[in-house]
């Protein structure tokens, strides 16, 4: 026998999943619950009864009170971290090396490593704070802020510090620069294999090959501001809508297979 | 303690007694209670419950295959800690109830 949910229902349910991961709970531990509340669903539809019946109150205040229930899981989101560190250094490698070769001076590259220890260490505090604290939402969110915008507000000062301190710069050769592509880009098909995702082979994609054909055939500026200002954005919006719909697909095919 | 607190700790320890007699699951634990006259809880508000009751370690489940086929269904059965849960709770629900029908019987 299938088991047979409404529309409604689904959509009750993969709110819940998106709210309980957006909390930082455990994965397998939200597939748990949400197919016993899918299991649940179905058998009181069977006798007549809806999704309101069944959680009382608002959707809202019954996904809170399920997630009080659940522990935090921030092992889980760690792991995403030196994926996220290694993302962003593949990147910055690959732009540069596109556009003319990569140059660092001491500073910019000490700076950088530093920027991400630091970076690291915080984390690992605040996560832990958090996760062992009973801290209202706001103060919850204050935290993470403080996390997000170190690192962004010390790259900044990093930038403008390099202006006016000279230190010794290295430039790669031509070699270091085709090795460093190709590096960039093992590590984005590795990161792609590793979260069984297309997204770090897409994007960079989408934001390096036009600009590095453009560069080596001849068009005209008129037409390159419009393919990097219109094309690409247009492009990568087109992928999150598929992606998003894809995604859709089969977390509706989990919920009633 | 506000009222739905105290619906919760007494809620939980019917939980622990519907368990008690036999492995049992989520929709068959909400139509025992309400065969007994629990309409007052929405269906819903018993998995809180039973996430607690899980982590603190009254309740172990498992996943079993239905013989209907499709997805697996879970079941809840008691641990020792669970049933010494139960036997406290017994006794706690024996002197409060004692106590508040010995008072309403009073002022009759």
């Amino acid at each position: 026998m299938k088991m047979t949910i409404s529309t409604q229902s689904k959509e009750f349910l993969e709110n819940l999943r998106l709210y309980l991961f957006s909390s930082g709970k455990n994965e397998t531990e939200i597939e748990e619950i949400v197919g016993e509340l899918a299991d649940h669903l179905s058998e009181a539809e069977a006798h007549g009864k809806n999704v309101d019946d069944i959680i009382g109150g608002t959707p809202k205040a019954y996904m809170e009170q399920i997630a009080s229930e659940m522990s935090l899981d921030l092992r889980s989101w760690l792991k995403y971290i030196p994926v996220l560190i290694i993302g962003v250094f593949a990147y910055d490698l690959l732009g540069s090396a596109l556009r003319g070769g990569i140059e660092y001076s001491l500073l910019t590259l000490g700076g950088n490593i530093f920027i991400l220890l630091l970076f690291l260490s915080l984390t690992v505090v605040i996560f832990k704070y958090v996760a062992s604290k009973k801290l209202s939402k706001t103060k919850e969110y204050a935290l993470f802020a403080i996390l997000g915008f170190t690192p962004m507000i010390l790259f900044f000062g990093l930038i403008f510090l390099d202006r006016y301190v000279e230190t010794p710069s290295y430039k790669f050769s031509s070699t270091g620069n085709m090795i460093a592509i190709i590096v960039a880009i093992l590590a984005f098909i590795v990161i792609s294999v590793w979260g069984k995702t297309w997204i770090s082979i897409i994007l960079p994609l989408f934001l390096f090959l036009p600009e590095f054909i453009m560069n080596i055939t001849d068009v005209q500026e008129e037409l390159k501001l419009i393919i990097s200002g219109i094309v690409v954005p247009l492009c990568i919006g087109i992928y999150f809508f598929i992606a998003l719909k894809l995604e859709k697909r089969k977390d509706e095919k989990k919920v009633t297979h | 303690m506000s009222s739905s607190q105290i619906l919760k700790g007494i809620l939980e320890g019917c939980l622990l007694s519907i368990i008690a007699k036999g492995e049992t699951y989520g929709y068959e634990m909400m139509e025992k209670l309400y065969s007994y006259g629990f309409t007052m809880v929405s269906e819903g508000s018993i998995y809180p419950l039973l996430l607690r009751m899980k982590k603190e370690g009254l309740v172990v489940t498992s996943q079993k295959a239905l013989p209907s086929g499709g997805p697996k269904r879970k079941y809840y059965s008691l641990t020792a800690k669970g049933i010494e849960e139960l036997k406290a709770f017994k006794e706690r629900w024996h002197d409060i109830s004692m106590s508040v029908d010995h008072l309403l019987g009073k002022e009759g």
